[in-house]
């Protein structure tokens, strides 16, 4: 870990995080027989390892079974969450009301589910937004080297140093609320980490002897860095990319509880939880802001799985 | 120097430091690696014992059994003991072997940079070795790091002892922790693969010094290494190791002039030799050394042997003495080694 | 060594003078704090009498410049709100923040390092399960959704003072300052055990922790000095950082506990389009930030020799 940059702390720390904080594979799995021969592709490969972590298949069942619910939304909410009824509020769970209603006679059910819909939008919305802009920049950084390099890494310097909330906030009230807002909001305090990771990994490949290799053999520049050095480098990016899922919900839902981002009667997680806590003064409520605060552990746990997983499948020397 | 006062239970000429049928084996999930299986040999005072093989051939683990440095589970031991002037190591308590450790024994390993704590002065590491057994000040251990540095023909010692270890070259490092090792004027000195790491020149000269110091102390020197060129002009007597067990022991003469094991003679065939005046065909050992979990029925060799017969596939041949005295193989053939070797240096 | 640390220096200032520049186009030229907004009008005289008592009405740039220039005399201006010097509103609320973070920091370093290495040096029992696990959902868990947890279930009982309360409810700095430290510390400290653990594995792994039992050093001196001082060096550096983002103020945090620190002030102020406040506050964010950064460099490169004298 051999670096000289500010926040290249913060990107190294994670790759060390990322790297070495998930060491064992599970412990309760049978052993693979030596011997056997097999001739499988690398995807194969991976999807192998990647089944034999019980966490990780439980992070992929479960951030399906969330993408399915929210693509379906439209057709499962029993109720529309922007519906409220005056006379039904603070209605306990069970009977029409599967979790009961808020202060404003909206089900409780149906606003999570809207939720988790405008959850995973902005969530891999910002993620595809963050990677795009990282990636590239990080891969020209890395690449071309020197000027490039130093400049990319001095704006990538300065992104990084704005708190990442605060900023948001700011980028929030400057521009007004919306999703779109807090999308852009979310990448441009975003994209920085992954555009740090890529360069690393550039710098580190373009060294590479199989990259002298294709240079010897007279393959272009473009041709060398997209067939030989972007699917490794991409690879710890595209691991990242699973865990910046889960920090754009919460950033979102951190932003809406403070009452920035989305418009506010949105049936947002974060809104909720804002607006459940309102009513705990009211006995026994503490449901309204407890099965919001569940589902957005639920998506940032699912998520952080599938990323722990992927990066256990990816690196073989773990096997 | 430290160490309790050794009963020389056996009289006089006990070994200094013996390995009696040694077996080690690592319980894994492909099986149980028979790393060490039925190893003896012994080493006396100022002597040095080689010990001789390829790659997972079992020498280094057996060296390291003698020290303790290997991590009981996965290990096991399900046979032999190892007697540092008839005392059982194995059987001693953890706290009393590490008493031993770095006092009566000592290790100096194959790749010095790695070996040495990189946030660590050099001349504090030498010091702890020195603290860690002898009561004395601090300025007392830092000055006989010093001393030592300068033994083992470090040049400008006073600057290097305050030096990080990447700052010394390769040579140098390995000097150092040879300095390391026998700060405490060791008995035993097991040195796996010393100058493997290192250039050729420099090599000679790391042997050198290790001959210098072994005159001066008197110390026994086990040297693991699969380097032939290097046992030849400094070792005593050696041992043959091939998957996990000892296939020929003899002094070094009789090991270099004659071979009486199918191994032994593949690995003098491969060794080109400068002090021939003819050169016959390099013949290299055709095949790879088997995997420890899963060693070959019978002699382990006979996969690649050229000399081997249906006798050698039934049972493991025994090592036996070859010439009435202290020169043993354990093979069936050892009558036509014999043959092939003498042809061969006819021919040369 | 002395020309890394100029080199670090001068690329820290560069980056805050960049921040501070991105910061102030962003606050008082594509916001405009004196619109009308929501219910707020304010008629458009007002507006530029406002604007001019500000300064704004000059040019961006000598606006920019003019601020930097008071900035070198300490004076950050006044608030819009009340016309409070905002250094000394910023004063006032730096001590507590500062409290905050090194409580959370101590809390991390002694609960994480620990743990990191409980759970390396025994790896596979059941501590290394547990904290393995534990650290696994802690990761997942958001700190806001920890912090209203804790806040729901524990502020008010025992010693905790009640979240929320009202102004004149004065709670004394030590009970005040521990439900928002344990909401921070919780996810920092695991990602310092997972850290610890992770290094420390590495660590015992290196031939040098072979080479200090083949010395007969105890397996106490073995772990803790030779292990631990090569193993903290990544952590030390992930501690700093922290204590660098804590420092600029955990803005959800001490808003869900009304604890008054700089977060809570930045909140309130960008509520309110507050710019002076927003601006000091956020401009002394990025530059402890960026100041301890490169601390945390020219720490690593001390604690690592092999860097330091490259």
């Amino acid at each position: 870990m051999t670096t000289s940059e500010p926040a290249d702390m913060a990107t190294a720390a994670q790759s060390v995080i990322v790297t070495s904080a998930h060491e064992d594979p599970d412990p309760g799995l049978a052993p693979d027989k030596v011997g056997k021969e097999r001739s499988r592709s690398q995807f194969a490969d991976m999807w192998r390892r990647y089944r034999r972590n019980k966490l990780a298949m439980v992070g992929l069942v479960v951030v399906t079974a969330l993408v399915v619910i929210a693509i379906i939304q439209p057709l499962i909410s029993p109720y529309d969450p922007y519906d409220q009824n005056l006379i039904n509020t603070l209605a306990p769970p069970g009977g029409d009301h599967l979790m009961g209603t808020d202060s404003l006679g909206r089900d409780l059910y149906s606003e999570l589910l809207y939720g988790l819909r405008l959850a995973l939008i902005v969530g891999i919305a910002t993620m595809l937004g963050s990677l795009i802009v990282g990636v590239a920049l990080g891969a020209i950084a890395g690449y071309r080297g020197r000027f490039w390099d130093g400049l990319i890494m001095r704006i990538t310097d300065i992104f990084l140093a704005f708190p990442y909330l605060i900023g948001a906030l700011l980028i929030v009230r400057t521009f007004g609320t919306g999703v779109t807002q807090v999308i852009i909001a979310l990448v441009v305090l975003g994209w920085s980490t992954g555009a740090r990771l890529m360069r690393g990994q550039m710098l580190a490949l373009r060294e590479a002897e199989y990259v002298e290799a294709a240079r010897s053999i007279g393959a272009s520049d473009w041709r060398i860095v997209v067939r030989h050095i972007l699917p490794n480098a991409i690879q710890p990016v595209f691991i990242y990319s699973f865990t910046s899922i889960g920090v754009a919900v919460v950033a979102m839902a951190s932003l809406a509880y403070l009452g920035v981002g989305v418009p506010p009667d949105t049936p947002e997680w974060g809104r909720l939880i804002n607006q459940g806590i309102e009513q705990v003064q009211v006995a026994g409520k503490d449901y309204l802001w407890i099965y919001p605060s569940a589902a957005i552990c639920l998506t940032t746990l699912a998520f952080a799985f599938m990323a722990d997983g992927l990066r256990d499948s990816l690196d073989p020397k773990l096997r | 120097m430290t160490g309790s006062a050794d009963i020389d239970l056996d009289g006089p000429s006990a070994p200094l430091l013996e390995v009696r049928d040694l077996k080690v084996h690592f319980k894994t999930d492909y099986g149980i690696v028979k790393a060490v299986d039925g190893v003896s040999w012994h080493v006396n005072e100022g002597e040095t014992l080689a010990i001789v093989g390829e790659s997972g051939s079992g020498k280094s683990v057996s060296a390291m059994t003698i020290l303790g440095l290997v991590p009981a589970p996965p290990a096991t031991f399900p046979s032999g003991d190892v007697f540092l002037r008839g005392r059982s190591l194995l059987k001693m308590p953890e706290k009393q072997q590490r008493k031993l450790r770095g006092s009566q024994i000592s290790m100096i390993f194959q790749d010095p940079l790695t070996a040495l704590n990189p946030v660590f002065r050099v001349g504090d590491q030498i010091a702890e070795m020195v603290r860690a057994h002898q009561d004395v000040s601090k300025h007392t251990a830092k000055k006989r790091a010093l001393d030592l540095l300068g033994e083992v023909g470090i040049p400008n010692p006073a600057v290097r002892l305050n030096q990080y270890p990447h700052e010394f070259s390769g040579g140098m490092r390995q000097r150092a922790m040879i300095a390391m090792a026998l700060a405490n004027d060791p008995h035993v000195l097991l040195a796996d693969e010393p100058t493997t790491a290192l250039d050729v020149t420099v090599q000679a000269q790391i042997m050198a010094l290790l001959e210098k110091l072994q005159e001066d102390r008197n110390t026994a020197i086990v040297l693991i290494t699969h380097d032939l060129g290097v046992v030849a002009s400094y070792a005593d007597r050696i041992n043959v190791m091939y998957a996990g067990r000892i296939v020929e022991s003899g002094t070094a003469d009789e090991i270099f002039y004659e071979p009486r094991h199918a191994y032994t003679f593949g690995l003098l065939s491969s060794l080109p030799r400068m002090d021939k005046a003819r050169q016959l065909r390099l013949e290299p050992i055709k095949g790879i050394p088997p995997s420890l979990a899963k060693v070959p029925q019978g002699c382990p060799f006979n996969p690649r042997c050229t000399f081997a017969t249906d006798a050698c596939l039934s049972e493991v041949p025994a090592l036996v003495s070859v010439n009435g005295a202290d020169h043993s193989a354990a093979c069936v053939h050892s009558d036509r080694v014999a043959m092939a070797h003498e042809e061969r240096a006819a021919a040369q | 060594m002395g020309k890394f640390v100029i080199r670090r220096l001068a690329q820290a200032i560069m980056v805050v003078i960049a921040a501070t520049i991105l910061l102030f186009i962003g606050l008082f030229v594509l916001g405009d704090p004196f619109a009308s907004s929501g219910d707020k009008t304010i008629p458009p005289a007002t507006q530029e009498i406002l604007r001019a008592k500000f300064g704004m009405d000059q040019s961006v740039p000598m606006q920019y410049l003019h601020y930097l220039g008071n900035l070198f005399t300490g004076d950050l201006g006044v608030d819009f709100d009340q016309r409070r010097p905002v250094a000394d509103m910023l004063g006032a609320a730096l001590p507590a923040t500062a409290r905050l973070a090194l409580i959370a920091i101590i809390l991390d370093i002694l609960i994480g390092i620990i743990a990191g290495i409980i759970a390396a040096v025994w790896r596979y029992s059941f501590w290394d399960v547990l904290v393995t696990i534990v650290t696994t959902l802690a990761i997942g868990v958001p700190t806001f959704v920890i912090g209203i947890w804790l806040r729901q279930t524990v502020s008010g009982f025992w010693f905790f003072p009640q979240v929320p309360r009202s102004f004149t409810q004065v709670a004394p700095w030590y009970t005040e300052v521990l439900l928002p430290a344990i909401t921070l510390a919780i996810i920092d400290a695991a990602f310092i055990a997972r850290l610890m653990r992770g290094s420390m594995l590495e660590v015992l792994r290196m031939d040098y922790i072979r080479t200090a039992r083949a010395k007969g050093l105890s397996e106490r001196t073995v772990i803790m000095k030779h292990a631990f001082r090569n193993s903290v060096i990544p952590v030390v550096t992930y501690i700093g950082i922290g204590l660098g983002t804590l420092l600029g103020g955990a803005i959800i945090t001490e808003t869900l506990f009304q604890y008054n620190g700089v977060g809570f002030l930045l909140y309130r102020s960008i509520l309110q389009n507050n710019n002076p406040v927003i601006m000091a506050i956020v401009t002394f964010g990025v530059l402890v930030y960026v100041f301890l950064s490169m601390l945390v460099d020219i720490l690593y490169a001390y604690l690592d020799p092999r860097i330091r004298l490259s």
